[in-house]
């Protein structure tokens, strides 16, 4: 399992993208511009709240009977000659994809940006497979790959924290002596990734969408390098998380739309395309066609109250309004899986020894449950994970230890704490509170009746300040925030 | 090899779950709502023109109405625009249906074509040279301002996305409101046989990306540009 992205603690993590200014200006950059696009792309669909409960229900619907909709998948993908490979672990995965690399002789392997594929380590290991090369197409994964396999910090735009110097730096190692222009860059790198292109002999996707009812999948895509990768190559491995299934090509358009609208603010992606293996007649496509389908920690959630992480699109929206990710970045959350979706996805994954930390680095504003298009609580299964690490921790007699751990991580970084404080009272209606909120439930705001509390264990042995009212709701404090960036307020 | 790890992997995730597996057949998906068909619907084929018109340029399209006696025309105004000297077309019948047939046979020595007797290699090579692309579309939606294409043998994947400049003609009457309705329709075709495929593409606009410092910028992997052109059919 490698969704870790470092080996450092938590806090100096935390430390570290403190001080990476660029960073946070550019996160704040693309919060507060995807703050406006989405919301313009969502009223203009109108009735959004009745679209989100279409986009739950089916989510819902598809993980209640998830093993009955990948057995359908996978008859449907074999009906038109492509073979599906379940995979329990990554290490499965990874050895089925070598092995069809080897068969096949693929020595010029291209991919299209896949979260799941960076889950599993596959570059990696493909890379160990003699005279062979791989290639990430995905502008953003070319740059990142060509900077030394440098780490994504967003699920949607992996190279935020990067300006276009350092961009322009990493091309020139390939040749580049034009300018740091993005558009100027953008066509050195459609020139030298379409040569790659025309001779690869392997093509490796992620899927949005499988659709169960025809053995298609199913990308959505802004550049056109993952059209490239599923029409090139000979052969094609697809690569999914076990849950990316849906009933049909329309609960597929449906979920295509809410996808776009929220990760980007477009009604519908330059691409979004449905595809599986060539079919007579045709010239292009695939004619060898694979898909991997990965358990890899996913059904831990099956059956216990963390099942609705399954329902995940992967918009990237609940990161684009949170406000310990606007200042900690990606590479704070230490998980290829940053936001609050990875501070929930990444402790059942791979558990909480690694991620532990992670359901702390949250101020439980609740705007990420208040944006998501599947309706995840995503707060209240950071709550959850808080607890369970209490419930477990307790037995173990080590409980006192997990409550300092819980109160440290908020108090030792003075911007953690501070967002916590500031956040405390950021939440939505069914969270709020009347009188003032005290350490005491920061971290176990609106459910401070059945959680322990962690930062009990803080306050028996240090006095520590009552944290100020703040009556500012989250948008409040939103629009706060980006006006004062406009007006060039610095906030550390 | 395929499969023989399946019913280990589906019986571990039904026990996991706590739910017993195949019951789906009792339980059949029902949506909560039917906003994907009441959404924008009861336009006429004005309204959704113009709607279309809208929002295709909002995506960086170029958008040109035209009926078939001046199709051919305007089809020669995009090849002198774009310093077009490459083209490539599709093989199929829908020249004679835009009354497009002789424009076609003038081009046959000049142009190449995506076509069904030619090897993988020599299609996409064609189309990788193409500084021009002049292809059909099934469908517009309106909504969104999204092109759709269905894979023939004809006009395969890379006709859509190796060329520089992009140019798509479409019926009027094929202007539907939105992805549910192009769905609809593709869902019959399949089923009913008319219409065999292994890849349907929805294009809106010209290939984008955001990736250095989110500034935008068009045409990144796919055609740099994208026109559309509606002909008057009804
Ligand atoms: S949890 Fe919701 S908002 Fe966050 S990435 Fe997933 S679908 Fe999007």
């Amino acid at each position: 399992m490698t969704i870790s992205t470092s080996d450092k603690p938590f806090l100096t993590r935390v430390k570290e993208s403190e001080n990476d200014h660029f960073m946070q200006q550019s996160v704040a950059k693309a919060q507060d511009a995807q703050w406006d696009k989405r919301t313009a792309a969502r009223e203009e669909l109108g009735n959004w709240e009745q679209w989100r409960d279409l986009g739950e229900q089916i989510r819902q619907h598809v993980i209640k009977y998830l093993p009955d909709y990948l057995e359908q998948f996978s008859d449907n993908v074999e009906k038109k000659g492509g073979h599906v490979f379940f995979a329990q672990t990554d290490e499965q995965a990874v050895n089925y994809i070598k092995k069809i690399a080897k068969e096949k002789k693929a020595h010029r392997i291209v991919k299209s940006k896949s979260m799941v594929t960076t889950e599993i380590n596959l570059d990696k290991a493909l890379l160990s497979l003699p005279e062979t090369s791989i290639m990430e197409t995905d502008l953003a994964e070319f740059i990142l790959q060509e900077d030394n396999w440098d780490e994504p910090t967003h699920i949607v735009f992996p190279t935020l924290h990067k300006n276009r110097d350092q961009i322009q730096n990493v091309f020139k190692k390939l040749g580049y002596s034009g300018s740091n222009d993005p558009e100027e860059m953008a066509k050195f790198a459609r020139k030298y990734l379409r040569e790659y292109f025309m001779q690869a002999d392997l093509g490796i996707t992620g899927c949005n969408f499988a659709i169960a009812d025809n053995g298609m999948i199913n990308l959505v895509t802004n550049e056109g390098n993952a059209d490239l990768t599923m029409a090139i190559p000979k052969t094609q491995i697809v690569v999914m998380g076990m849950e990316r299934i849906v009933p049909s090509l329309k609960e597929a358009e449906v979920l295509d739309n809410m996808l776009s609208r929220s990760a980007v603010g477009q009604k519908l992606t330059s691409y979004c395309s449905f595809s599986g293996p060539q079919v007579n007649g045709e010239s292009d496509g695939p004619t060898d066609f694979h898909v991997v389908i990965l358990d890899n920690g996913r059904s831990n959630a099956l059956g216990t109250d963390f099942e609705p992480v399954l329902q995940c699109i992967r918009c990237g929206a609940c990161l684009n309004v949170c406000p310990i990710y606007r200042h900690i970045g990606g590479h704070g959350y230490g998980s290829i899986y940053p936001g609050p979706i990875g501070a929930v996805l990444s402790p059942v994954l791979d558990g909480y020894e690694k991620f532990g930390d992670l359901p702390f680095a949250s101020s439980l504003c609740a705007a990420c449950t208040e944006t998501c298009p599947v309706r995840i609580p995503l707060h209240q299964l950071l709550i959850k994970h808080r607890k369970v690490m209490m419930d477990k921790l307790k037995m173990d007699h080590s409980f006192n230890n997990v409550l300092m751990k819980g109160a440290g991580v908020a108090t030792s970084s003075p911007i953690l704490f501070k967002i916590a404080l500031e956040g405390a009272h950021m939440g939505s209606a069914p969270l709020s509170k009347s009188k003032e909120t005290s350490v005491d439930n920061l971290f176990n705001y609106g459910h401070i009746e059945k959680a322990p509390s962690i930062a009990s264990g803080w306050t028996d042995v240090r006095d520590l300040a009552r944290p100020p009212k703040h009556s500012d709701d989250f948008r409040s404090w939103y629009k706060k925030h980006k006006k004062e960036q406009q007006e060039g307020v610095s906030h550390d | 090899m395929t499969n023989s790890n399946r019913e280990i992997f589906l019986d571990k995730i039904a026990t996991k779950a706590g739910r017993p597996r195949h019951q789906l057949k009792n339980h059949p998906f029902v949506p909560i709502n039917d906003l994907p068909e009441s959404t924008l619907a009861g336009k006429s084929q004005d309204e959704l023109l113009e709607l279309a018109q809208k929002n295709s340029e909002a995506v960086h399209v170029t958008f040109e109405k035209t009926n078939r006696s001046s199709l051919s025309a305007l089809l020669n105004d995009f090849l002198s625009a774009k310093d077009i000297n490459n083209l490539i077309l599709p093989t199929c019948d829908k020249w004679t249906t835009f009354g497009l047939s002789d424009w076609e046979n003038k081009l046959v020595d000049s142009a190449e074509f995506w076509a069904p007797e030619s090897s993988r290699t020599e299609n996409l090579a064609k189309a990788n040279a193409a500084d021009g692309a002049i292809g059909f579309a099934d469908y517009l939606l309106a909504e969104s301002g999204t092109i759709t294409v269905a894979t023939t043998p004809g006009q395969g994947r890379g006709f859509h996305f190796l060329p520089t400049h992009y140019l798509s003609i479409i019926p009027k009457s094929h202007i539907l409101s939105r992805s549910r309705q192009a769905m609809r329709k593709y869902e019959a075709a399949i089923t009913s046989g008319r219409l065999t495929t292994s890849n349907i593409n929805f294009i809106t606009g010209p290939s984008n990306s955001g990736d250095i410092e989110m500034v935008l910028v068009v045409g990144v992997h796919g055609p740099l540009d994208m026109t559309y052109v509606v002909v008057e059919d009804l």
